[in-house]
């Protein structure tokens, strides 16, 4: 007992030996008939293998169209998957009948970017929905509303209705709603797509702690990369019904590998010039205009104007940002330099060795 | 003048009478109506107990009897009038076939109100594990109650106009009252006397519908 109580907290479910992953998909398919006769039919998921682990807050992000929508979907069986292999909290659910799916709805909570409350019922009617959906007691659900809502912070609106509240509000009450059974997993549509960006932080620090203090296992569809920078551990990037990346959100931002990736970064990751830019930079700035970038704090930015300084070449600051991903950072900073050609040619080999360098112009 | 006032318990004795017609066709049409209308509802492509077969079946039964002129169906239903209550006749008669005819298009009615409800509400009610039978009594009618209760308003006037025909197969009410005294004794005084009890009805109806439904929805 003692033991238990002072050993670190293992994952959950590990001791019971329920697997590490809560969501697990394999080569899933998902293809709606075509809406004119005979035309080929519309491929929304297109062979996506995704593994969720407990306790993760695992950001999907993509274009409208991408097919995200469809795949949180897919998790708690709004949608039927045509082929391919989904379990959650282990069971296969590709195969449920609509009946037994329903008991599975019961522990995957869900919030929609539109609230979707019910506007005949009070906040606390609301709340109180998935439980009685449940079938638990009326002394149990009503200790249990007030509980949710005390937790979201909304106690002195349960006797509102919906129409009386604000965006961050009403989402609030969908999270509580959501949580009300104690689900192990969350599955956010674009939850915050709707909301002002100061109540977008709200919602997100909301997000936050229902994973940290609740152990949560959340997974987050987004076309906002900031929700994604502020919440997920893990991202997956959609592009036309694939998952063209994924990985530890520190590694994608840094270095994205894919196209789309790299685009949806560049929306918040503040440093890399653009074309246009770059033109700027070049009529502004004498001598060749180069990119050092940089990852996890590590000593070679400093190494960088070492080794510059020692080969007497000039530089100028002309572009840059550093940027703090959950306590890690990275940077790209621009120098325009000026000096002998083969000077600077022979010192940017030697910095390459410790840093990236990516030469934009000269 | 003198005529019409003789004829004053008549009128009130009338009155009654269309208040009860109509009030028992809206009870039997409008429980149909309903239903019909939520077959219609669910059984639509993409809605929650989604059936092709099922939805066409409703679909073209209510397409069949809606446009039919009341005038003619109420003659048409006559024979089955007949089987059912054991006469074809009187205010029995028309109650079964106005509660008939009305269903259906009541039906049309309740289907465009369900569909008023947004579908992400449903989708969460789906989410939360609710199954079909528990949404639709504790989403789907809850959410859209108050455009429902407007339309029942709509259609309660409608049936105030429906049961003025029912002279014409024994049954009374303000309608007969209007054409037996009024237009075919050549009394417009008389006529005009029912005319101004059926829009105190209507502005009645009205007036109470709109109160519920702006109470329903708190507006």
């Amino acid at each position: 007992m003692l033991r238990r109580l002072f050993a670190p907290r293992p994952v959950e479910g590990i001791e019971r030996g329920i697997p590490v992953s809560i969501v697990s998909m394999t080569d899933v398919v998902k293809s709606y008939p075509s809406a004119q006769k005979g035309g080929a039919p519309v491929v929304a998921i297109d062979g996506v293998t995704l593994e969720v682990e407990r306790g993760d807050v695992y950001g999907i992000i993509g274009y409208s169209g991408a097919g995200k929508s469809t795949l949180v979907r897919l998790v708690n069986g709004l949608e039927k998957a045509t082929s391919g292999s989904i379990v959650v909290n282990g069971t296969e659910i590709t195969s449920l009948p609509e009946r037994s799916m329903r008991a599975v709805r019961g522990d995957i909570g869900m919030i929609f970017q539109q609230f979707n409350l019910f506007n005949s019922k009070t906040v606390a009617r609301n709340v109180a929905y998935p439980l009685e959906v449940a079938g638990r007691s009326s002394a149990e659900v009503t200790a249990r509303v007030a509980e949710m809502l005390a937790f979201v912070g909304l106690s002195d609106k349960a006797k509102n209705y919906p129409d009386q509240l604000s965006g961050g509000q009403k989402q609030r009450v969908g999270i509580a709603r959501a949580l009300a059974t104690s689900p192990s997993l969350l599955l956010a549509d674009e939850a915050t797509s709707a909301l002002d960006p100061e109540t977008t932080s709200e919602v997100l620090s909301l997000l936050a702690r229902v994973n940290r203090e609740l152990g949560v296992t959340i997974i987050l569809i987004t076309h906002e990369m900031d929700v994604i920078r502020s919440l997920a551990t893990k991202v997956a990037v959609m592009d036309g019904g694939r998952i063209v990346e994924r990985g530890d959100v520190f590694d994608v931002f840094s270095q994205p590998e894919n196209a789309a990736s790299a685009r949806f970064v560049s929306t918040v990751v503040q440093g890399i010039p653009s074309p246009v830019e770059v033109a700027t930079l070049k009529a502004r700035h004498e001598g060749r205009i180069v990119t050092f970038s940089f990852r996890d704090g590590n000593a070679s930015q400093a190494q960088v104007f070492l080794d510059l300084a020692a080969a007497g070449i000039r530089f100028e600051l002309v572009y840059g940002g550093i940027n703090d991903i959950r306590g890690r950072a990275f940077g790209h900073l621009t120098l325009a330099l000026t000096g002998d050609d083969a000077a600077i040619d022979s010192v940017l080999a030697r910095i390459a060795t410790h840093s990236e360098v990516t030469e934009v112009s000269r | 003048m003198d005529k019409l006032i003789d004829l004053l318990p008549l009128l009130g004795e009338a009155a009654w009478e269309t208040l009860y017609i109509v009030a028992a066709s809206l009870l039997f049409g409008g429980i149909a109506g309903l239903f019909i209308g939520l077959g219609l509802y669910v059984t639509r492509p993409g809605s929650i107990l989604e059936n092709r077969f099922a939805f066409t079946v409703i679909n073209v039964l209510v397409n069949i009897f809606r446009p039919i002129p009341f005038i003619i169906f109420i003659a048409a239903i006559q024979p089955l009038a007949r089987a059912v209550l054991g006469t074809g006749i009187g205010n029995g008669a028309l109650i079964f076939a106005i509660s008939i005819g009305a269903a259906f298009g009541i039906s049309r009615i309740v289907e465009q109100n369900l569909l008023t409800v947004s579908p992400g509400v449903i989708e969460a009610a789906r989410a939360a594990g609710a199954g079909p039978f528990r949404i639709i009594r504790t989403v789907l009618l809850p959410e859209a109650l108050g455009p429902l209760i407007l339309g029942y308003t709509f259609v309660l006037i409608v049936l105030v106009d429906m049961s003025a025909v029912g002279g014409y197969i024994g049954g009374g009410g303000i309608g007969n009252f209007a054409i037996q005294y009024g237009y075919r004794q050549f009394n417009p005084a008389v006529t005009w006397a029912a005319v101004l009890v059926v829009i105190l009805f209507v502005q009645l109806i009205q007036f109470f519908g709109n109160a519920l439904a702006r109470r329903i929805m708190r507006r």
